[in-house]
C-alpha cells in the first residue's frame, strides 16, 4: 500500500540493454507478424495526479498516513473514498500497484474510528489474498489503536481472517471482537450466513462490504456470488443494516455492469488512475516455424527460457508466468540449470503454484519483495494481488487467455517509476496466434466482458434453499427474477419448506394483508450441498490403489467420464496413474501408478437437440438439450504427440438442458460446395474447431465453459461416428452449436449471438491468416484429425455464408 | 414451452418419500387432538400457543435395576462432590436439559422443536417438555423456557457443550433474547461418562449411508448404552435418533401428531437416564476410590479427582486401576503413567519411579509412554539418585524411541552430560586409588 517509489538508473540501463539486444535497437517499429519479435510497443510514463485528504476522513487516520509518508491521495483514491464515505456503492478499476487497497481501507477505518460499533466484511477470491491483506490492516489498526491511546481513547480495532483455516476455538472470539472480517464468498455462503444469529453484532452494524478482485467473479462463480449477496443483503435487512459496497476490479470492459449485476444496486465507477506509471515496453514473440506444412513452431517453453535468460543475466528481477503446473515445473528446472546458485546458497530461482504449502509460498513472496529471489516461475497463482513488490520484467509463456489477465500479469512488472518490460511468448494454440497476428486487438480494443447469470434455475434454487434455511421467506417476499412463491411451492412438494399462516388466495382477493411464512422443514444444511465454484457439487474421487487406498484427487461430475474412464491416464504433479476401474454409481475411480510414455485423450460424442429458439435466423440462440457420451479414447505419446493407439468405451450418457448459440449452414450453401461429401464434412468440423477458439476469445471464458457440437439439431437422429467423435455423414443443413457447458446456462449464448458477425469475421481472419497449408492446431485443427481439405472448405463455407447473407440483405 | 413449475421440478427432482408417507395423512388431527395424543396442556403467551407436557416420577419409580430413590440427591441440596464433574462450583438447583431438533447440522434453520427439562423436587423427579407446535410460537416458547431456567443453578446435559446449548443459544440469539444458560455452570456428562464407562463398541458399523462411509468406532458412550450398563434398562420400541426430524416434519406437513408420542417418550427417557447417570457419578466420587468397580471406572474417577486437585484420592484411584485385572494393556499403561505423574506432583518420587519402571516392563508399552518413562527415569536417577550408569541406560533407551529431531538432540545432550559426569567420576575414583 505504501510502496517506496524511486528510480534506479542501473536497472533502467540494464533493461535498455536487454531490449536493444532483442529488438536490434529499434524500440518502436511497425508490427511484423512474420518476425521473431512481432510487436514492440512503448507505453509512456505517466505523472502522478494528486488530491488532498477529504475533510470527511478522520484526522487520526490522516495522521498515521502522513507518518507513513502519504501526504496526499491519488485522484482515484480520493474519488473512491468520497463515494464510499457518502454511502454510494463504488467500483474502482485501476492497474496493479496503484494503491487500490487505500480506496477501501480508508473509508472503513475512518468510519470505525468515528463509530467503534461499525463493522466491515471483506471478500477475497482466495484465502491467500485475505492473509496478505491481514498483515497490512493489522499494522494500520495497531498504529490507530496507539494513536487513539495517546489521545486518551482505548479503541482496539479488531481485524481477523475468517475462513476454512480458522481454528474452531478462535471463531467465537472473532465473532465478538472483529471490526473487520476478512473472508471469502465460500465461507460467507457456508459458514457465516447459515449461522447469522451468532454474527448478529456484525450484521446489525455492517457498514461496508468490500469485494476485492471483482473480475474474478464471472461465469458460474459470479452467478453464485450474486445469490450469496442477495442472501447477505436479506440478512442485513433483517438486522436493519444497509451496507455500502466498495469493489475493486482489474480492467475489464464492463466493471460497472458487472458490479451492478453482482450486487443488484447502482454503482459509481472510478476508472481514471491517478497513480504514476513508469515507462513500459511490451513485446510479442512468436517462435519461428520449423515445419511449415504441419504448422509446427519451435517450442514456446524453450523460447521463454531464452528470453528470460536475456533479462536474468543482466540481473533484472523477473517473473515468468506459465499456463500449467507442469509447464511451471519444467521452466523452473530450465532456469535453475542456467542460473541456480551454488549448492547451499539461497535459491535465487523459485517456482510458485497452487499445491505448495503456505509457508513455502510466504517465503518466496518475501524473497521477491526483498530481492533475494531473482526470478519466479508461476502459474496464475501470482496473477491476483498478492504483494510481491516491484519486479523489472514479466515474461508470459503462452497467452493467458484473456486481455484482462494479460494486463494483470504484465502489471507484475513495473511498479516502480523506472522502466519495465512485459514479454508475451505465443504458443501455437489458436488464441495465441490470433493475438500475435492481431496486436491491435490486444492493445486497442476494450478488454473482455465478464458475464454472469444469477437466475440460472439450478443456481437460484440452491440459494433459495439456503436462504429459506437462514430466515423463513414471507409469502409476499421476492428473490431474484423468477417468481419466488412458485419456487417455494415446488420446494414444498419436495418437503423442503412448509407454508404456515397467511391468507388463502380467496382471502387475499378480499384484501387480507397479513403475510404467512415459508419455514425450512428439512434436516439438511443446504449450504453444504452447494459449491460456489460449480453448478453441481457431485464429483468423482480418484483412489490410488498402488499401496492401499488413498484418495489422491477429485474431478467434477461432468468431466469424470472423459478423464477417468477405464485405461485413462491420470496425471498428478507429473506422476502417472492408470484408471483400472470406474465405479460410476459410487463416483469413484480406482487408479494404480504406472510408468508409460503416453497420455490419453477421450473422444466424446455430443448431440444437441433444439428445444426452443429464442431469436435469430441463420444464426440463433435458444434452449437446447445436450447429451454426451464418451465413446473411446486415443493414446498420445508425450513430447511428439503421436497417436499411438486407441480404444472403445461405453459409458453412461450425460444429459443437460442449457442454452446455445448455433449457426445453420443452409442447404444451398452446402450444395454449392464443389467438394466430396467427406471433405464437406471435414470443412464443417474444421470450421467448428476455429469458431470455438474465437468464441472463447470473445466471451472471455475458459476452455471448458463452452462446448461444441455438429448436427441437425433434430430429435432422434442417429449416425455413425468418425475417429474424432464427429458424425460420419452430415445432414443437408448442418448446424454448428456452441453451447454453454453448464446446466441451465450461465449466460454465454446470448452475447455470442449478439457478436455473431464478429465471430464469423474473426474466424475467417484466423483461418485465412494462418500460414499452414492444409490446417493445423492453430486454425481448423491438425490435419490428422480434420482431413486434408478442411481448411479450404471451411473458408469457402464462410465466404458463401457471407454472400448468402449479403444476398438476403439485398432482397430484404 | 414448459412452465416455470415444470422446469423447477426438473431441477429439484422428484420428492423423496419420507418414512411415514405411506400412512394416510390425517387432517383431522386438530389442536385439541394434539394435546390428547401427547397428554399435555396448552400454554399461551403474547397470543402464541405451545404445548407443555409435565410428568412426575415418584421415589419408587424403577428405571431398570435402579430405583429413583437411590438416585436422589441429599435433601439439603446437591451431592457435595458434584463440582468435580463441572470443574467449577455448582449451584444448588440442577436442571437436566435435552433437546429434540430438526437436524444435527446446527445453523439458523435447525430448530429445537422439543425442549425437555428435568429436575429433582422433594423426593420426586419431574420433567417439563416444551413443544413447538407451530413455528410462529418459537419466541413465546423460548421466553417460557427462559422463565423456567431463571431459577436454575446448574445445567446438566449429555453432549450439550457441543450440541444442545449452542443450538438453543442460536435460537435465543435469532429472537434477540438473552440466553438463560449462558453464565450457568454446565455439567456435560458425556465427558466424565466417557472416562469412566465407555465400552467396546459391539456394533461394528461399517454401513454406507449416502456417500459417507462410517468408520468403525472403537468405543461407544451413547446414553442408551450407558443406561443398559449402569441401570440395566432396556428400552422397548425406542425411536431411533435419525428418525426424529422426519416424525416432526410429518406433523408439520400433515398435522399428524401420533408418531411424535414416541419422540416425547424418548426425550423423557433420555432425561431420566441422564439424571440417574449423573447421580451415579456423583455418588461414586463421594464414596471414594474404593468404590470403583472396574479399572476403567477407577482411571476415570482418578482423572476427575486430579482435575479437582484431590491428588491423594486421584493417586489411590490410579493405583486401583493398575491393580484391577479387567483392564487391557493400554489402559494399564495409561493408569501407571497417570499414577507416576500424580505421585510426582505429590513429591512421592520413589512411587513415581516404581510406576515408570512397571510401565517399561509392560509387554506392549505404547511408544510415547515408553519415551516419557525413560526420560522421567533418566532424570530421576541422574538428579535424585545420582545413579549415573543406570541413568545412562535410560538415556540410551530414550535415544532409541525418540523420533523427532529436537528430542533426539536433547537426548544426545543428556547422554553427553552423563558421559562427562561418568568420566569425571571414574577419574575421581582413580585419584582416590
Amino acid at each position: 500500500m505504501f510502496p517506496v517509489r524511486r528510480t534506479d538508473p542501473a536497472h533502467d540501463k540494464a533493461l535498455t540493454a536487454a531490449l536493444d539486444r532483442l529488438t536490434g535497437g529499434a524500440p518502436e517499429r511497425v508490427d511484423n507478424p512474420d518476425a521473431w519479435i512481432t510487436t514492440v510497443r512503448r507505453l509512456p510514463a505517466l505523472e502522478a495526479r494528486y488530491a488532498p485528504f477529504s475533510e470527511d476522513l478522520d484526522a487520526r487516520l490522516c495522521d498515521i498516513l502522513r507518518q507513513r509518508g502519504i501526504d496526499q491521495l491519488y485522484t482515484h483514491q480520493a474519488a473512491a473514498i468520497e463515494h464510499a464515505l457518502a454511502g454510494r456503492h463504488v467500483v474502482v478499476t485501476t492497474p496493479t500497484a496503484s494503491g487500490k487497497t487505500l480506496c477501501y481501507n480508508a473509508p472503513v477505518l475512518s468510519t470505525i474510528l468515528r463509530d467503534p460499533s461499525a463493522r466491515a466484511l471483506y471478500l477475497f477470491p482466495t484465502k491467500a489474498l485475505a492473509q496478505d491483506q491481514l498483515a497490512e490492516l493489522h499494522d494500520q489498526a495497531d498504529l490507530l489503536s496507539r494513536c487513539s491511546a495517546s489521545r486518551g481513547g482505548d479503541l482496539e480495532i479488531g481485524v481477523f481472517t475468517y475462513d476454512g483455516d480458522t481454528p474452531q476455538d478462535a471463531r467465537r472470539a472473532i465473532r465478538g471482537r472483529a471490526h473487520i472480517v476478512l473472508s471469502n464468498a465460500d465461507m460467507v455462503h457456508s459458514g457465516i450466513l447459515p449461522h447469522h444469529p451468532r454474527w448478529a453484532k456484525l450484521f446489525e452494524n455492517l457498514r461496508y462490504v468490500v469485494i476485492d478482485e471483482l473480475h474474478a467473479y464471472r461465469g458460474v462463480f459470479g452467478s453464485h456470488l450474486t445469490n450469496v449477496l442477495r442472501r447477505l443483503r436479506r440478512i442485513c435487512r433483517h438486522y436493519g443494516s444497509t451496507p455500502t459496497f466498495v469493489c475493486s476490479s482489474a480492467t475489464i470492459a464492463n466493471p460497472r455492469e458487472l458490479a451492478e449485476a453482482l450486487v443488484e444496486q447502482p454503482f459509481e465507477l472510478v476508472s481514471e488512475s491517478g497513480a504514476p506509471r513508469g515507462e513500459k515496453f511490451f513485446l510479442f514473440v512468436n517462435p519461428p516455424v520449423v515445419n511449415a506444412q504441419l504448422g509446427i513452431r519451435r517450442s514456446y517453453l524453450a523460447e521463454t527460457r531464452r528470453l528470460a535468460s536475456e533479462f536474468l543475466k543482466r540481473k533484472l528481477q523477473t517473473i515468468v508466468f506459465a499456463q500449467s503446473r507442469l509447464a511451471t515445473e519444467i521452466l523452473t528446472t530450465y532456469l535453475k540449470d542456467d542460473f541456480g546458485g551454488r549448492p547451499g546458497t539461497d535459491e535465487q530461482i523459485r517456482g510458485y503454484r497452487g499445491g505448495y504449502l503456505p509457508q513455502r509460498r510466504r517465503e518466496i513472496e518475501k524473497g521477491l519483495r526483498e530481492g533475494t529471489v531473482r526470478a519466479v516461475v508461476s502459474t496464475n497463482a501470482l496473477e491476483l494481488g498478492i504483494d510481491i513488490g516491484a519486479l523489472d520484467v514479466c515474461v508470459m509463456a503462452g497467452y493467458p487467455g484473456t486481455i484482462a489477465a494479460t494486463w494483470q500479469r504484465a502489471g507484475r512488472a513495473g511498479r516502480r517509476s523506472g522502466r519495465s518490460a512485459a514479454v508475451l511468448v505465443a504458443s501455437s494454440a489458436p488464441l495465441d496466434q490470433f493475438i500475435v497476428r492481431n496486436p491491435s486487438y490486444f492493445f486497442d480494443a476494450s478488454p473482455e466482458h465478464a458475464l454472469i447469470n444469477p437466475d440460472n434455475l439450478h443456481i437460484l434454487v440452491d440459494h433459495v434453499k439456503c436462504a429459506a434455511f437462514e430466515l423463513p421467506f414471507t409469502t409476499s417476499e421476492e428473490y431474484g427474477h423468477h417468481n419466488l412463491q412458485e419456487v417455494l411451492s415446488v420446494l414444498e412438494e419436495g418437503g423442503f419448506v412448509h407454508r404456515a399462516g397467511g391468507p388463502t388466495d380467496s382471502e387475499r382477493a378480499e384484501g387480507a394483508q397479513e403475510d404467512g411464512v415459508w419455514q425450512w422443514t428439512n434436516e439438511s444444511y443446504p449450504a453444504d450441498a452447494v459449491s460456489l465454484r460449480s453448478i453441481s457439487s457431485d464429483n468423482f474421487v480418484v483412489v490410488d490403489t498402488t499401496h492401499g487406498a488413498d484418495v489422491i484427487g477429485e474431478t467434477s461430475f461432468n468431466s469424470g467420464p472423459s478423464t477417468l474412464h477405464e485405461k485413462a491416464i491420470y496425471l498428478v504433479e507429473a506422476a502417472l496413474y492408470q484408471v483400472e476401474k470406474l465405479d460410476f454409481e459410487g463416483r469413484k475411480a480406482y487408479v494404480r501408478q504406472i510408468d508409460c510414455d503416453y497420455y490419453t485423450d477421450a473422444i466424446t460424442y455430443t448431440k444437441v437437440t433444439v428445444l426452443d429458439t429464442f431469436e435469430g435466423g441463420g444464426s440463433c440462440h435458444g434452449e437446447v438439450h445436450v447429451s454426451s457420451r464418451v465413446v473411446g479414447f486415443k493414446k498420445i505419446k508425450f513430447y511428439t504427440n503421436e497417436n499411438v493407439g486407441s480404444g472403445e468405451l461405453d459409458l453412461p450418457e450425460q444429459e443437460m438442458h442449457t442454452t446455445a448459440y448455433w449457426l445453420t449452414i443452409p442447404r444451398a450453401v452446402m450444395a454449392a460446395l464443389p467438394y466430396a461429401a467427406d471433405d464437406r464434412r471435414d470443412g464443417v468440423v474444421g470450421l467448428s474447431f476455429a469458431m470455438r477458439q474465437v468464441a472463447q476469445l470473445l466471451l472471455m471464458c475458459d476452455r471448458h465453459d463452452i462446448g461444441i457440437s455438429i448436427g441437425s439439431g433434430e430429435q432422434g437422429e442417429q449416425t455413425d461416428l468418425t475417429r474424432t467423435g464427429h458424425p460420419l455423414t452430415l445432414s443437408d443443413e448442418p448446424r454448428i452449436f456452441i453451447y454453454d457447458n453448464y446446466p441451465g446456462g450461465v449466460g454465454f449464448s446470448e452475447p455470442l449471438f449478439r457478436m455473431d458477425e464478429e465471430l464469423r469475421r474473426r474466424t475467417r481472419e484466423l483461418i485465412a491468416g494462418c500460414e499452414c497449408q492444409h490446417g493445423c492446431p492453430t486454425c481448423v485443427g491438425p490435419v490428422g484429425n480434420t482431413g486434408p481439405m478442411a481448411k479450404s472448405v471451411a473458408l469457402r463455407i464462410l465466404e458463401l455464408l457471407h454472400t448468402d447473407a449479403a444476398a438476403h440483405a439485398l432482397s430484404a | 414451452m414448459t412452465t416455470l413449475s415444470d422446469r423447477l421440478r426438473g431441477v429439484i427432482g422428484p420428492p423423496k418419500g419420507g418414512p411415514y408417507d405411506s400412512d394416510p395423512p390425517r387432517r383431522d388431527a386438530s389442536a385439541a387432538n394434539l394435546a390428547d395424543v401427547l397428554d399435555g396442556q396448552w400454554h399461551e403467551r403474547n397470543g402464541q400457543r405451545f404445548l407443555v407436557v409435565d410428568r412426575t416420577y415418584v421415589p419408587g419409580y424403577r428405571h431398570g435395576s435402579m430405583v429413583l430413590a437411590d438416585g436422589l440427591p441429599p435433601t439439603d441440596g446437591v451431592w457435595p462432590r458434584l463440582s468435580l464433574l463441572a470443574n467449577r462450583a455448582c449451584g444448588d438447583r440442577l436442571v437436566f436439559v435435552d433437546l429434540e431438533t430438526t437436524g444435527i447440522a446446527g445453523g439458523a434453520g435447525t430448530y429445537a422443536f422439543l425442549v425437555g427439562c428435568g429436575w429433582f423436587s422433594g423426593g420426586t423427579f419431574r420433567i417439563r417438555q416444551f413443544f413447538l407446535s407451530s413455528f410462529t410460537a418459537e419466541r413465546a416458547l423460548l421466553e417460557a423456557v427462559a422463565d423456567f431456567a431463571a431459577s436454575a443453578g446448574t445445567v446438566v446435559s449429555y453432549n450439550g457443550k457441543s450440541f444442545d446449548l449452542p443450538l438453543i443459544e442460536t435460537r435465543f440469539a435469532l429472537h434477540r433474547l438473552p440466553t438463560p444458560f449462558g453464565e450457568l455452570p454446565h455439567i456435560d456428562m458425556l465427558h466424565p461418562a466417557r472416562r469412566m464407562w465407555r465400552v467396546q463398541n459391539t456394533r461394528r458399523v461399517a454401513e454406507t449411508s449416502g456417500r459417507h462411509v462410517h468408520k468403525d468406532v472403537p468405543y461407544t458412550c451413547r446414553l442408551s448404552t450407558l443406561e443398559r450398563h449402569l441401570c440395566g434398562y432396556e428400552r422397548d420400541g425406542d425411536v431411533a435418533g435419525f428418525e426424529i426430524p422426519a416424525r416432526y416434519f410429518r406433523y408439520v406437513h400433515a398435522g399428524d401428531p401420533r408418531p411424535l408420542a414416541a419422540v416425547f417418550e424418548h426425550n423423557r427417557l433420555d432425561l431420566l437416564s441422564l439424571a440417574l447417570v449423573t447421580a451415579r457419578a456423583a455418588q461414586l466420587l463421594e464414596d471414594g476410590p474404593a468404590a470403583a468397580r472396574t479399572a476403567r471406572e477407577a482411571l476415570g474417577m482418578g482423572r476427575l479427582y486430579e482435575r479437582g486437585s484431590l491428588l491423594v484420592e486421584a493417586k489411590a484411584c490410579f493405583a486401583r486401576a493398575t491393580d484391577m485385572n479387567d483392564g487391557d494393556e493400554e489402559l494399564r499403561a495409561d493408569a501407571l503413567r497417570a499414577y507416576a505423574l500424580v505421585a510426582r506432583r505429590l513429591r512421592h518420587y520413589d512411587d513415581a519411579a516404581a510406576a515408570w519402571r512397571r510401565v517399561l516392563g509392560l509387554p506392549l508399552c505404547p511408544r510415547p509412554i515408553e519415551r516419557e518413562a525413560s526420560e522421567a527415569l533418566a532424570v530421576h536417577l541422574e538428579h535424585r539418585r545420582q545413579d549415573l550408569s543406570s541413568a545412562r541406560d535410560f538415556a540410551m533407551r530414550l535415544l532409541d524411541v525418540d523420533d523427532s529431531v529436537p528430542r533426539r538432540q536433547a537426548a544426545r545432550y543428556r547422554l553427553a552430560r552423563l558421559d562427562r559426569k561418568l568420566e569425571f567420576q571414574s577419574r575421581q575414583c582413580l585419584l582416590t586409588f
